[in-house]
């Protein structure tokens, strides 16, 4: 090569660096996440907390047979997967490729110890009392033989089970205790490399053996921040969660708003156990005194919308369009009072067998999707209760105690909140009935009717799609007409990222894993 | 003889006073975290997307009752074992001493600059007692410390952080951040200017006006004359004779201040999401974690404990008639 020819080639190559360096891949080698508590412990299945945030760290770490996009269930570290039934068992093909971060590959066998693993070790976020065993059946086979046709299977186990490797966790007995780096070892697009219990801030590397792909950063951290979009406005985080009313000017700052279905529920709790709220035409009287668009229009300017008394959202897939509804009717709450005994006194209120009649309502700042979320819902419920005679004594609590009298039942109404509802259906067997959910603040734990409890039951062994289809439909229409526990809104859920980051950061249909919320899906930072 | 004997008799007894103090807070310290309302298993899974069976819950609150007594909490304090956070699985001792040193830098260093020039700005302003100077540094003052802390945070935060971006709007340093030694302690010092700031602002106002009357006390006294009398210099009357005895307030009140520092940030790092053993403790009670929240209790009391001692022993060092007193 002459000399001229090597200054061209210099000269050309050097022209080209700018080009190189401006493409996303390139620029982008860092994000950072903001979370205004910071501490959700470590990320591994037992020793993350057991919230949304917390199984959302893990799972950048370690993956599942089945993930989630936006569109719905995805490939992960199975190919593709069918349901046997003859056998009741699923099958499913492997990812061939899985490497784990020590570089071994994943196996059938991995996924089979970790089913009897979380079996002899259990794991809350994963319920595997209908599943028997699995089994390794071919070298990129594993196949799960269940007790009993289960219905939320895949997306209960298959896309939420985190799978382990074997030749890590095979000599620990104590997982709880166990505190090695190998902990930590997954199979997931990122490796788990600090997290500052103090500074509530974790650090993940990119995972270049990825069976996916290499993942678009080289860093993930996650930052605290009090004030996730202050930190968001000040470049320190490029992704948050945010309040409604901030929209319009993380939007005039150039930031991208992202929007969740409904996939979070206000809730009025009920004291069903206790007279007069076991009375169903008490908690109509109840439905038809509180105006969900008050609540919303006064506690949230308008940023939500009414609940279904049935739970599910329209936004679901297994919304009942036929559910009941119960219109915001003062007088006709009254006529049902005063059909039950109650009678005005002179003051205006209710009197019941002569003496006053009161009901206490707990309220308390509620974390939704990770973040502290004051409440104004309490005041305008007892405005709206005491609109119609009902006084009410209104009692603001931290939110643990307010959980604690609730689980006690050691209250008469208190109002809480949870997630999980754009999941499966398996969420109304959940936030209804006491066998699935006894350790649940959230579930109205009611098992007075039976025609409820036996649909729940068979909801979860139907496998057909229509047959189940029309037990979540009836579910719904009893859970609305008993009202152990009324819905009131869906508040809006944001998000907003910085979008010169090169990514683009997306709500996942049906929420992560077991309905989470929270935009931080692993297949943002991949695809 | 017997006045020595006296005496040590009198510091054994104080001694012993102490001992018995401490008693009660190792007592107190098992005792209150438990009569809070709600348990761990509760905080942990209420709002939890899982939901667990009367079974599972059970289990979960076996687990984790399974060294709660108060004879398995005292032996383990024998051996030095604070236990471990139920929420983190880590050692309680651990979680303190990673959480301390930001306390100590923050609450640490703010009490010692805020008490510092409180001192000093509170010996001259009475010094210069009446003039235009010294009435409007008492009327600022007095303002100045009706302010709550939380207000001036806000402040604080709200112009330099949002407004002017000058300063970060949370934590002790950038994570992670790959940056020299120097390029770290300008970046620790960047995210503690915020923080700090409002601190000293919030302790200053109490310790010159504090500062400021007990210098005016002791300026008025016959010694102050004597001394002034011996044409002895301005300055050495002012610090050597007069500040020196009007500081015994002052180190009272630093030591009260350093000692419920844990709990006297609490608001300040939360604000800031500043680390450190506020927030540990504001996280382990709302997730109920009770040896965490048992260890942050028993390691400040024990602080406040060991600053009075201290305290002690430096009023005698700077007052010999506080000796006296055994």
């Amino acid at each position: 090569m002459t000399k001229r020819n090597l200054f061209f080639h210099a000269l050309f190559i050097s022209s080209l660096l700018p080009f190189l360096v401006s493409v996303p891949w390139a620029q982008t080698t860092e994000v950072r996440i903001a979370d205004s508590k910071g501490d959700w412990g470590y990320p591994n299945p037992w020793r993350h907390y057991p919230r949304g945030p917390g199984y959302v760290r893990m799972s950048w770490v370690l993956d599942t047979l089945i993930w989630k996009d936006e569109k719905g269930m995805v490939p992960a570290l199975a190919r593709s997967w069918s349901y046997d039934q003859g056998r009741k068992a699923f099958v499913f093909q492997m990812e061939p490729h899985a490497k784990w971060h020590d570089g071994r590959p994943v196996t059938p066998e991995d996924v089979a110890f970790t089913l009897a693993y979380f079996k002899k070790y259990p794991y809350g976020w994963v319920v595997l009392e209908k599943v028997e065993r699995a089994e390794a059946t071919g070298p990129h086979q594993v196949t799960f033989f269940l007790k009993e046709p289960y219905a939320p299977f895949l997306e209960d186990v298959g896309g939420t089970m985190p799978i382990l490797p074997k030749h890590v966790w095979e000599k620990v007995s104590d997982p709880k205790a166990y505190e090695d780096p190998e902990a930590y070892v997954g199979s997931g697009p990122f490796v788990f490399k600090d997290f500052d219990v103090a500074k509530g801030t974790y650090l993940y590397e990119a995972f270049h053996g990825y069976y996916q792909g290499r993942p678009k950063v080289e860093r993930l951290v996650y930052v605290k921040a009090a004030d996730p979009i202050a930190a968001l406005c000040s470049g320190q985080a490029d992704l948050a969660s945010i309040e409604p009313e901030m929209r319009p000017l993380l939007e005039q700052r150039g930031m991208k708003v992202i929007e969740d279905k409904a996939g979070w529920v206000k809730k009025l709790m009920i004291n069903h156990r206790m007279a007069p709220f076991d009375d169903r035409r008490f908690r109509q009287a109840l439905v038809h005194a509180i105006s969900q668009e008050e609540i919303i229009q006064k506690a949230h300017r308008g940023r939500g919308r009414p609940a279904s008394y049935g739970l599910l959202s329209a936004d679901h897939d297994l919304y009942n369009p036929a559910t009941p509804k119960y219109a915001h009717d003062p007088g006709r709450a009254r006529q049902i009072l005063e059909s039950m005994g109650f009678q005005r006194g002179t003051d205006g209120f209710y009197v019941k067998d002569g003496r006053p009649f009161r009901v206490e309502l707990l309220a308390s700042s509620i974390t939704v999707a990770g973040q502290p979320s004051s409440d104004r819902d309490g005041e305008v419920i007892r405005h709206q209760l005491e609109a119609v005679g009902i006084r009410v004594d209104l009692r603001n609590m931290e939110q643990p105690t307010t959980d604690a009298k609730v689980k006690n039942w050691d209250f008469q109404l208190a109002v809480s909140g949870h997630g999980g509802i754009m999941g499966d259906p398996k969420i109304l067997n959940e936030m209804i009935s006491e066998e699935y959910a006894a350790g649940s603040v959230n579930s109205a734990r009611f098992q007075a009717n039976k025609e409820l409890l036996d649909l729940l039951d068979a909801q979860l062994r139907e496998m057909d799609p229509d047959r189940r289809k029309a037990m979540v439909y009836r579910i719904q229409e009893i859970f609305a007409q008993e009202l152990p526990s009324i819905c009131l809104y869906y508040p809006e859920t944001l998000s907003a990222y910085n979008p010169n980051k090169g990514i683009r950061w997306f709500y996942t249909k049906g929420g992560i894993s077991k309905g989470i919320p929270i935009p931080q899906n692993k297949l943002a930072l991949i695809r | 003889m017997g006045k020595h004997s006296g005496l040590t008799r009198a510091k054994v007894g104080h001694l012993f006073t102490f001992g018995l103090a401490a008693w009660v807070l190792i007592c107190l310290s098992y005792a209150l975290p438990r009569l809070m309302p709600g348990d761990f298993v509760t905080a942990m899974f209420a709002s939890s997307h899982v939901s667990l069976t009367q079974e599972q819950e059970s289990q979960a609150r076996d687990y984790f009752k399974r060294e709660e007594g108060f004879a398995t909490y005292l032996l383990r304090l024998l051996r030095l074992d604070w236990g471990r956070s139920y929420a983190l699985s880590q050692p309680v001792s651990s979680l303190i001493f990673q959480a301390l040193p930001w306390t100590m830098l923050l609450a640490g260093g703010a009490h010692l600059i805020a008490s510092l020039l409180g001192f000093v700005i509170g010996v001259e302003a009475a010094w210069r007692r009446n003039s235009r100077t010294e009435k409007t540094l008492v009327g600022a003052m007095t303002f100045m410390e009706g302010v709550p802390e939380m207000a001036l945070a806000v402040v604080i935060l709200g112009l330099f952080a949002f407004q002017l971006h000058w300063f970060p709007t949370a934590g002790a340093q950038t994570p992670y951040a790959q940056l020299s030694l120097g390029g770290r302690l300008a970046d620790m010092a960047h995210h503690l200017a915020l923080p700090m700031t409002t601190l000293i602002l919030s302790y200053f106002p109490g310790n010159f006006l504090l500062a400021r009357n007990s210098m005016v006390m002791v300026l008025g006294e016959e010694f102050i004359l004597t001394a002034r009398a011996k044409g002895l210099p301005e300055r050495r009357v002012r610090y050597h004779h007069a500040a020196r005895n009007a500081l015994l307030p002052v180190v009272t009140r630093f030591g009260l201040r350093l000692a419920f520092m844990v709990t006297g940030v609490v608001v300040v790092e939360t604000i800031f999401s500043y680390p450190g053993l506020g927030t540990l403790l504001f996280n382990a009670i709302r997730s109920r974690d009770l040896p965490l929240i048992q260890g942050v209790v028993l390691f400040s009391s024990a602080a406040v404990l060991a600053v009075n001692l201290a305290l002690e022993l430096l009023y005698a060092r700077i007052d010999p008639r506080a000796g006296h007193a055994y």
